[in-house]
């Protein structure tokens, strides 16, 4: 299979998706760089769906047409969520130096002078913030933060409810080890939660008590304890982050076993055997586009990462149960990965694309009774379940526990997100997957083995992930191919610590 | 669309009209939720798509049971449990002042599907007495999972266009985005001194300023020393300063002080320190519940 060179119709109707792949284009360097030109174009609609498409952008694109359109409408209305999400960045800034390059970025991308102006003094607040707070309360160092965590568990367990702030220093300094300098950073990543102080802790518990003084039992016993204890040498990280209730820490381990219990109920085969005409190279395409729609519409990685799952669950299940001439056609693979994306946006985002813009990225091969058609079809097959596990936030979760830095977080996403387009990884969990790359993230940086910590939250011992990582490691030594370079050219963008350009291992690395 | 005859229209959900059908084989009632789906629409109302999966994957004696979803061209039905009443339809049904044992039983209900639903991370974000089903056997399930969402962790910023004005946390009234678990607990509270004065709402605000005056003349006004970073809330407004004049005494007179206790661990404005629901369930208020109530799991 060339790679360079696309036969005119690979996919059959996806000129758009070759014309796409073949462009390189909708890179968010090049949005940028384009946001930047266009500025004074560049209307805030007050609503999703503008009226008319932006001449000046669109012209240039005509491939892709109005994903760049869709693109400004949605940065638009998350002015708002920017402004928040710049604030934690500023925040952050204080703590990890690299995040510095990442403000002038997002403003750059809001594309407005004077939204930017705004921005800005929300983060000069924020840094303000910051500094007020530390000037009272100066950060722990690490090692005595972990030791904090320890001994507060077995001291002060029993406790937890009463005295919630007391591993407020630790919670409070974790959160800088893992911050999520990107534009793509989630929002609670982005905030820097309410701090409470433990004198006003005590004034809340002193009044409750007045309130209380007639009982004998006090209101939260013994019985509150929290069920999930690590051993002795691993820190207890939702107790460390108990008073930060972004990380929902009391219900954190309840919410990853589940998750981890549920991987079960989604097993996806080697569907391709049982298909005519769909490749897995055709395959590796379109979840490059999808990579590049994930992109082009800001939408969160879970979106993409759903959308994913579903494109395989859904040719797992319907090749299984439908006769062969009922298969889908690899001219129905792009409206597949368009309606998945569709699913998953009305799913996990605040405010989905809609459904137009969906039909707009396929260049309108598709109409609009397909895609709803396909909609329904999806949802039918995979039995409208779509809470399933991803590997993505297995992999925050247990990047986060190990107090991994961000570029090395990042690092494993890049090797996940690049897994997504290999068909032959598809068969292993989201969570050996997650724990695999991160692995393999810890081997290519030699920062580290896997620690009793990483097994203990992940539940997995070297040799569960070994030849996972292994497997993950080839994908990453194949030739670059160009027409699926989405993900390659997006990890090489500073925003995400130009993670992509980190040098290979060989495999000896990984057993060693 | 055949196995069920239509009876009785029970009433309008987040998006959808709901009957009382009977299932002509079994002779089971359940309650029918409808879609409508247009062509010229966005497909299936992302209201109803969260509905449909989050309970199908929330199965639990307190939280209402998704037995089906039909689906035709043009509509989606699904097809629900019934149940007699909601608890608004029990208060308007009281004679008199509700017996505190039911108050306790109903609360530790309420709780108890809560935590189910937040320990399989999801939020309900619309909890008020119409939302919550009460069957003859005294049972209390949460419904209406039309606003609810699946929460990642750590959670990301979301609708702040939540939750019915009487029950909306303070946090959410200031335009909060980001927010957790301590979202419903608040909604929780709300119920909780509603069931105390046998339905009457405790916080029945006429708008967003009305309703945070209504909290703060109760619970005092919070400031930066109370709640950290409540003044950088998106919509946060300086409002007239109230102390906290405690007076849950004179507001919920029926209630027990470990019932007070509780409900003034619910209902802290600031969201990093209101009680969590399975915290809640240990409470001191609950050691005398009917054992049948708290064995009683799914």
């Amino acid at each position: 299979m060339a790679p360079t060179r696309l036969a005119p119709k690979p996919i059959g109707v996806n000129e758009n998706l070759n014309g796409l792949l073949g462009h390189g284009i909708t890179t968010r360097s090049k949005q940028l760089a384009s946001l930047k030109t266009h500025k004074d174009i560049l209307k805030a609609p007050n609503k999703r769906k503008a009226d008319s498409p932006l001449k000046d952008v669109t012209a240039k694109r005509a491939a892709f047409g109005d994903i760049t359109n869709a693109f400004n409408k949605t940065t638009a209305l998350q002015d708002k969520d920017k402004a928040m999400g710049l604030k934690k960045v500023t925040v952050e800034t204080k703590m990890l130096p690299t995040v510095k390059s990442i403000k002038p970025q997002t403003t750059t991308l809001n594309g407005k002078t004077s939204k930017a102006k705004t921005l800005q003094r929300v983060a000069t607040n924020a840094i303000d913030a910051v500094q007020k707070h530390f000037t009272k309360d100066p950060p722990k160092p690490v090692a005595t933060r972990a030791q904090n965590g320890i001994l507060k568990n077995i001291v002060e367990k029993k406790d937890k409810c009463l005295n919630q702030n007391q591993s407020q220093n630790s919670a409070k300094s974790a959160r800088s080890d893992v911050s999520e300098p990107s534009l793509y950073m989630t929002a609670l990543e982005t905030t820097s939660p309410s701090e409470t102080s433990k004198e006003e802790y005590k004034t809340i518990s002193e009044k409750l008590d007045k309130v209380n003084l007639d009982d004998t039992v006090r209101s939260l016993d013994e019985e509150t304890e929290v069920p999930h204890k690590p051993p002795a040498d691993v820190p207890d990280f939702d107790q460390e982050n108990w008073n930060d209730p972004f990380q929902v820490s009391n219900y954190a381990m309840d919410i990853f076993n589940y998750l981890k219990s549920r991987e079960r109920l989604f097993p996806i085969d080697d569907y391709l055997t049982r298909m005519k005409g769909i490749t897995s190279w055709m395959r590796a395409l379109l979840v490059d586009w999808m990579v590049e729609v994930q992109e082009s519409f800001e939408l969160n990685h879970e979106t993409l990462y759903l959308a994913v799952k579903l494109v395989d669950l859904f040719l797992t299940r319907s090749t299984k149960t439908q006769p062969e001439k009922d298969h889908l056609s690899k001219e129905e693979l792009q409206l597949l990965g368009a309606s998945a994306l569709f699913i998953a946006s009305k799913f996990d985002e605040r405010i989905p694309p809609l459904v137009d813009d969906f039909l707009y990225i396929c260049d309108g091969a598709y109409t609009l009774s397909q895609l709803l058609k396909m909609e329904m079809n999806i949802l039918r097959v995979v039995d409208f379940d779509l809470g399933i596990p991803l590997s993505y936030r297995f992999l925050r979760r247990y990047a986060r526990c190990a107090r991994v830095s961000m570029p090395t977080l990042t690092l494993a996403r890049f090797v996940l997100e690049q897994c997504l387009l290999e068909y032959g990884l598809l068969q292993y969990s989201d969570s050996k997957m997650a724990a695999a790359a991160l692995y393999l993230a810890l081997r290519m940086k030699s920062i580290g083995h896997w620690t009793p910590t990483l097994q203990y939250y992940t539940g997995y011992a070297v040799k569960d992930i070994l030849p996972i990582a292994i497997a993950q490691n080839a994908t990453l030594h194949k030739k670059p191919k160009s027409a699926i370079s989405t993900v390659r050219n997006k990890y090489s963008h500073t925003i995400f610590f130009e993670v992509a350009k980190v040098p290979l291992v060989e495999d000896s690395v990984l057993s060693s | 669309m055949q196995k069920y005859e239509k009876l009785e229209k029970i009433g309008e959900g987040t998006y959808g009209t709901v009957f009382k059908a009977k299932n002509k084989e079994t002779h089971e009632i359940v309650a029918l939720k409808r879609v409508r789906l247009d062509d010229d629409d966005e497909g299936v109302p992302s209201s109803a798509l969260r509905e449909i999966c989050l309970l199908k994957e929330l199965k639990h004696k307190n939280i209402v049971r998704l037995y089906d979803v039909l689906h035709s061209e043009k509509k989606l039905t699904l097809v629900f449990e019934h149940c007699d009443q909601d608890l608004k339809k029990y208060f308007d049904s009281l004679n008199g002042e509700i017996d505190l044992d039911v108050v306790k039983s109903f609360m530790y209900q309420l709780l108890r599907g809560l935590a189910f639903c937040h320990s399989h991370n999801v939020l309900h974000r619309d909890l008020k007495p119409q939302n919550l089903l009460i069957n003859k056997n005294g049972e209390l399930k949460l419904a209406d999972f039309g606003l609810a969402r699946a929460f990642g962790i750590p959670v990301k910023c979301y609708s702040a266009e939540v939750v019915t004005l009487w029950y909306r946390p303070p946090d959410v009234l200031f335009g909060a985005k980001l927010y957790t678990t301590s979202i419903d607990m608040w909604s929780a509270g709300c119920i909780f001194a509603e069931l105390a004065n046998s339905g009457r709402p405790l916080f029945p605000g006429s708008d967003v300023d009305d309703q945070l005056k209504r909290i703060f003349k109760l619970l005092g006004t919070p400031n930066e020393d109370t709640w950290p970073g409540v003044t950088q809330l998106p919509d946060y407004k300086p409002l007239p300063v109230y102390q906290p004049s405690l007076g849950l005494a004179q507001v919920v007179p029926r209630l027990p002080a470990r019932g007070r206790d509780l409900l003034a661990r619910l209902l802290t404005c600031n969201p990093a320190l209101r009680m969590p629901a399975d915290d809640a369930m240990a409470h001191a208020y609950f050691h005398d519940l009917n054992p049948s109530v708290k064995n009683d799991r799914c």
